[in-house]
């Protein structure tokens, strides 16, 4: 059936470029945090990994969204106001991320060459203060996507509190998949074994916190759907599109569930439960690594489109 | 401003009664539901779901007024209004619209004086009529749904706009657009569950009905109410008692659209029929057929 769309391509993907950057850079702030070492370690280098790739679908994303304004050349008029639209408040969470995500990144480039050793070493306590402001941020920019489309009882489908969190969720997860993805690309080839060793003990830690989001996301999709279908009337109404017989059903069951979120939950399954009940060695392929961080971005970016356009033909019941 | 200058049929004598006279139930009734409709306007406070949050910003949102006060209180945002630059109380209003659907022919004249009013661009209206079919012969109806924006008591388009271009006027319940600050983000199309806006594929914002807020001002009805062959809509103050739509609404059954978003409209109709699409799936509907302004585009 041909529907009518106020917003289209350019949204959903800026829903999930800016999820995409903001998972990744909260996951990389997290993990310098977590990890503690502020120069050259295992941790260091999953942290800037997500420091330098998250800005850039970020900025890709804001630029599609200007451009889909009807008056783009009038963009600044949302720094004029502050209300307590979600979209303001959004764009100034967004303006103010993308300046605090680029210094983070900023901050790291001293870090690939060897001469700047002195002043990467000085810009540890920079990336410490830099990695703080930038979790709270990112995960601001990730929540505000949800909150955008839940603030309108026009649409029953996005009017849920759950979908900010199910977005936060996939956020992170798109971003820990990213890192993942980086690593597998820019892998350095190792030749002793410690630093083989160190070098899958940080996969581990993605891997399996990737497995831990993925095991949350099932969990809030099957609360999003199951208490939208356990209520009469609009609510009902709308998500019967993603239900089986539904319009969107069979692409969100299969790309969404089954490629975002069932295989690569699997895969990770079968690497990290060895590990986590035997304490054997982990060790990923890098072929699966980079399915499985592919399979979770098509899943996340699935989501968002289905999630966006699902919302957009379906409406209140009745008149 | 003044008063209603309706066209020929609907309108009656006009006296200036006094309120001990109004003695009907409904109408006393309908005197209580109007205020409660605009008391929001009347006492100056933002809706209660609203408070904590305003009052957690309001500092910050202060300092961005007060920076950007020389271009924004000139061009009328929400806050600026709020300032209340229009006086005292009683002299707001809030205007609406009667639509008789017993006595629309379905001639699309109103969509048509729209058009010409607003030089509204092609495959867009602000203003529309729906047709609505229903049974199987020989028992079938077809009736007619005039639609407009209902200026809402409680818009929900207002507290989405992220540049405060849409508003609800204080002094006489028009929701409008400030066409200097939108930036047609489209979130006001979304928000609204009438349909009632649209982006103007010429000019890039968004557009909608405003009651000819134009005509208004100048003591004129709106273009479509002008025009109506049948005198299906009347538009008048609904908070002045004596002004033929509140006396309309009050003694007549009316309902409004889509009652239960909560939107409280503005845009009263009498003996519509509310059928949609989606009652095919009961009994005693099977058939229903609605034909609306656009061919390719479904009642949303």
């Amino acid at each position: 059936m041909e529907h009518e769309l106020t917003w289209g391509m350019p949204v959903v993907l800026y829903l999930f470029l800016a999820g995409v950057g903001a998972g990744a850079v909260t996951v990389s702030g997290s993990v310098l945090l977590r990890g503690g070492d502020y120069s050259g370690g295992g941790f260091f280098k999953l942290a800037r990994y997500g420091a330098l790739i998250g800005p850039i679908p970020v900025i890709l994303g804001t630029c599609l969204i200007i451009f889909e304004l009807g008056r783009w050349d009038r963009a600044f008029n949302l720094f004029k106001v502050i209300n307590l639209s979600p979209m303001s408040i959004g764009s100034w969470f967004l303006g103010l991320f993308i300046i605090t995500s680029l210094l983070y990144a900023a901050a790291f480039l001293p870090s690939f060459l060897p001469r700047f050793e002195p002043l990467s070493k000085r810009l540890a306590s920079v990336l410490h203060v830099l990695a703080w402001i930038n979790v709270p941020l990112g995960i601001g920019v990730a929540v505000y996507t949800g909150i955008l489309l839940g603030a309108m009882p026009s649409r029953p489908l996005w009017n849920s509190p759950i979908l900010a969190l199910l977005f936060l969720i996939s956020a992170l997860s798109t971003g820990v998949a990213t890192i993942l993805l980086a690593r597998v690309f820019f892998k350095e080839n190792i030749t002793d074994s410690a630093s083989e060793h160190h070098y899958h003990e940080t996969g581990y830690m993605l891997t399996s916190a990737d497995l831990l989001l993925i095991g949350f996301e099932i969990l809030v999709i099957f609360l999003f759907i199951m208490f939208a279908h356990l209520t009469i009337g609009n609510l009902k109404y709308a998500m019967a599109i993603i239900l089986p017989g539904g319009e969107m059903a069979g692409m969100f069951w299969f790309w969404v569930v089954i490629i975002g979120l069932v295989i690569p939950g699997l895969l990770e399954m079968v690497y990290v439960l060895p590990k986590m009940i035997y304490r054997s060695e982990f060790r990923v392929p890098r072929i699966s690594e980079a399915v499985i961080s592919l399979a979770v971005l098509a899943g996340g970016f699935m989501l968002r489109y289905v999630i966006v356009i699902a919302g957009q033909i379906t409406g209140p019941m009745g008149i | 401003m003044t008063e209603k200058h309706n066209p020929g049929v609907q309108a009656g004598p006009k006296q200036p009664d006094q309120g001990s006279s109004i003695t009907a139930d409904p109408r006393q009734y309908r005197s209580v539901s109007i205020q409660e409709s605009v008391s929001h306007d009347l006492e100056q406070q933002p809706p209660a779901r609203r408070t904590f949050l305003t009052a957690m910003i309001a500092g910050l949102a202060t300092a961005f007024t007060a920076i950007t006060s020389s271009t924004l209180l000139k061009t009328g945002s929400a806050v600026a209004k709020s300032n209340g630059e229009n006086g005292t109380n009683s002299k707001r209003k809030q205007y609406g619209m009667v639509i008789d659907s017993r006595r629309c022919i379905g001639c699309h004249s109103c969509t048509v004086a729209c058009k010409s009013e607003f030089d509204v661009p092609l495959g867009v209206n602000r203003s529309w009529v729906e047709y609505v079919e229903k049974g199987t012969y020989p028992y079938v109806s077809r009736s007619f749904l005039p639609r407009l924006c209902n200026h809402c008591s409680e818009p929900p388009c207002v507290p989405v706009c992220p540049t405060n271009a849409t508003y609800k006027r204080e002094q006489d319940g028009f929701v409008v657009v400030d066409q200097g600050l939108c930036i047609g983000c489209k979130y006001c199309i979304q928000a609204c569950p009438y349909d009632a806006r649209f982006l103007n594929p010429v000019t890039g914002w968004a557009d909608k009905c405003d009651f000819c807020v134009h005509r208004v001002e100048k003591g004129l009805d709106p273009s479509c109410v002008n025009t109506c062959i049948g005198g299906a809509r009347i538009f008048g103050d609904l908070t002045d008692l004596e002004s033929e739509v509140s006396k309309l609404v009050a003694e007549n059954q009316v309902t409004v659209l889509r009652r239960e978003m909560g939107t409280f409209p503005n845009v009263y109709y009498i003996g519509a029929d509310h059928t949609d699409e989606l009652d095919r799936r009961r009994p005693e509907v099977k058939n229903v057929n609605i034909i609306t302004h656009k061919k390719d585009k479904e009642r949303k």
